[in-house]
């Protein structure tokens, strides 16, 4: 053990794109909103037991209050990734977080998506895979330029390493 | 070369047209109690002779429509008397070869051989050849194997050494098979069947019954509890060591070279071949109930082998010295094996204590309240105490049990208490890691270490180590954390 006793990692450098916070906020709030139709329409349709709509309305608000606005702004301040020669290393999560290195000598794939908010707004989202399950190292809500760069990088390097990856 | 190509392919063992017709007889009962009930309904026999006729020609059909083929580059099997499926291994992806035989099989000197990618689900993807003669498998399992073997230095290593054995099933064995649940959930599924039949409905106003009522009131409802409680305990205990017996007995482990074979079974006897390079590390599970009598079981942590389950299984329920004995000669590391653990700190204690007493605390609360309004019965309060009594006993348990030891290239892992496990992982076959703190760890100071890797259940967890250290475990165990560009200290 000897030098490595209080070894640690620093955080990794960068965020994910500007627009996160809004289109994690908008994926958000897409089915809370059905939730305060649904209200609505309760209310049109029976109006007795005024204090049961009250407090299904302010647990709506309360939803969406933590939901649309507390977390997406959370996970934007926690969420960080970088690459070096070496790893890919992220950190993500609000209530759990994780921090989670893999070598590149072992990525076996590199995959991007981009589903119709990210496209909408320019974003996409890198999923770094290797030969386990349990390490999968996910880069999400990178702007697209950002992104096809970080897979341009990763799969140069990948091709370079000649292991197994088991 | 279409001649040449039809050639290749191989029919399993003629005797399978013995094997077949009976075991789709076995699987066809409900149309065969169909064209037997329609048979005597119309008076006609011929619906009967029909009915057998067509699944005794659909079992012998089996045999002619099955053919499999071992081509330089994949293995392939063409099944389906109805729908033609044609299932294609790459021979360079198969490993691990496992055969199994039941009693008729053994009976006509047969075994089904099956092999293994480690990537397929269960059901139709499976590639079994149902079945070959028994003398053939030796053959075949070393040529299925080759591939994957090659690189090694092939035939010339098969031939130098003839193996030794690293453990044998002992009948004392059979003491730790008592203690596990196998044995109620048999005959929980057996009271389930007779339930669905209906057999208790009809006993309810039975003679039978009548008597049972009138002995009941002879002993008392207590003294009928005992009795009940001990009649399922006596059937569970001799269920378990039957089934125990049937399928370990003759088991026995043996390592030539790079191949692990295990054997095991009484009547039916099943053999798995593991490839030791794609071993990395193994697993001493110790169920309380095996742990209190000194026992362990041992499973392999291997690449292309499932983590949980028979896949991975090496040792049943025996002796705990036998089972590392086992490990330490698989690995080569006596100290990952049976080496001290360092503990996880205060924190980890405290948060052990936590949880294992919220569930006596709540019960606790929710019986005061209730005696305080409505009163409770009067075995509540036993009861209680018992809950307490075992929850601080799961919670020290749990305490001493947690550790972890890093180092020399290996990573240990020890926690559990009720199913207590010591996870021993190669450093080479870990492919990252993870740092995991929940709102409540992270309060604490605490956090879990997961090493990813591709064998065995493919996540390892240190649980709640002082989030000071978790990086520098990862670093001492995998030195690549330490040489990226983010360490620091």
């Amino acid at each position: 053990m000897g030098h490595a006793r209080y070894m640690h990692l620093a955080e990794p450098a960068h965020r994910p794109s500007r627009k996160a916070p809004l289109v994690w906020a908008i994926g958000a709030a897409i089915p809370w909103l059905f939730a305060v139709v649904a209200q609505i329409v309760w209310v049109a349709v029976d109006g007795r037991f005024a204090w049961l709509h009250v407090l299904a309305a302010v647990g709506t608000v309360a939803g969406i209050a933590v939901f649309v606005l507390v977390v997406p702004l959370w996970r934007y301040r926690v969420h960080r990734w970088d690459v070096d020669p070496t790893a890919v290393y992220t950190r993500s999560g609000w209530l759990v977080q994780e921090r989670r290195i893999a070598p590149i000598s072992r990525v076996q794939t590199v995959d991007t998506y981009r589903g119709p908010l990210d496209r909408l707004f320019g974003l996409a989202n890198v999923t770094v895979t290797t030969a386990s399950s349990a390490g999968a190292v996910r880069i999400v809500a990178l702007d697209s330029d950002v992104a096809d760069r970080v897979v341009a990088q990763l799969t140069d390097i990948a091709a370079l390493g000649a292991e197994d990856a088991t | 070369m279409t001649q040449a190509a039809a050639q290749d392919w191989h029919r399993l063992s003629p005797r399978m047209l013995l094997v077949h017709p009976v075991h789709e007889v076995l699987r066809q009962i409900p149309v065969l109690i169909g064209s037997l009930v329609l048979g005597s309904a119309t008076g006609n026999p011929v619906w009967t002779l029909i009915g057998i006729g067509l699944i005794v020609g659909y079992g012998l059909a089996r045999w002619f429509t099955t053919t499999y083929r071992i081509g330089s580059d994949d293995v392939q099997l063409r099944t389906g008397v109805l729908q033609r499926k044609v299932l294609s291994v790459p021979r360079n992806r198969i490993r691990s070869v496992s055969t199994d035989a039941r009693v008729l099989h053994r009976l006509l000197g047969l075994t089904v051989v099956q092999v293994s990618t480690g990537q397929e689900a269960a059901g139709d993807t499976s590639f079994a050849l149902d079945a070959v003669p028994a003398r053939e498998v030796p053959g075949l399992r070393a040529v299925l194997l080759a591939h994957s073997l090659a690189p090694a230095g092939g035939d010339v290593e098969r031939a130098a050494v003839p193996g030794r054995v690293l453990a044998r099933w002992q009948p004392a064995w059979l003491r730790y098979s008592p203690l596990t649940f196998t044995g109620l959930l048999m005959i929980a599924a057996a009271v389930g069947v007779v339930y669905q039949t209906g057999v208790v409905a009809a006993l309810q106003n039975s003679g039978l019954a009548r008597v049972g009522a009138g002995a009941l009131e002879g002993v008392g409802l207590l003294g009928g509890v005992v009795i009940g409680a001990l009649v399922v305990l006596a059937a569970s205990v001799t269920l378990s060591v039957l089934q125990s017996l049937l399928t370990y007995a003759n088991l026995e482990l043996r390592r030539d070279a790079e191949l692990l074979h295990l054997s095991h079974g009484l009547l039916r006897v099943r053999e798995h071949t593991f490839d030791m390079r794609r071993l990395r590390g193994g697993t001493l599970r110790e169920p309380l109930l095996v742990r209190l009598f000194g026992g362990a079981r041992l499973d392999a942590v291997m690449t292309g082998v499932a983590g949980a389950g028979e896949a991975s299984q090496l040792l049943p329920p025996c002796p705990r010295r036998t089972a590392e004995a086992v490990l330490v000669d698989l690995i080569g590391r006596q100290d990952a094996v049976t080496g001290a653990l360092t503990t996880h700190g205060p924190a980890a204690v405290r948060r052990r204590w936590t949880r294992a007493m919220a569930l006596p605390a709540a019960t606790a609360a929710a019986t005061a309240i209730t005696a305080a309004t409505a009163g409770v019965a009067v075995w509540v309060w036993p009861a209680l105490v018992l809950l307490t009594v075992g929850s601080v006993f799961l919670a020290v348990d749990r305490c001493r049990s947690l550790g972890h030891r890093v180092g020399d290239g290996w990573l240990v892992t020890r926690a559990g208490s009720l199913a207590r496990r010591r996870d021993c992982v190669a450093a080479a076959g870990i492919v990252g890691w993870t740092v995991r703190q929940t709102l409540l760890q992270r309060r604490a100071g605490v956090a879990t270490l997961i090493a990813a890797t591709a064998a065995g259940v493919k996540r390892y967890e240190v649980i709640d180590v002082p989030a000071d250290i978790a990086w520098s475990l990862a670093a001492t165990t995998s030195p690549w954390v330490a040489r990226s560009s983010w360490s620091r200290g």
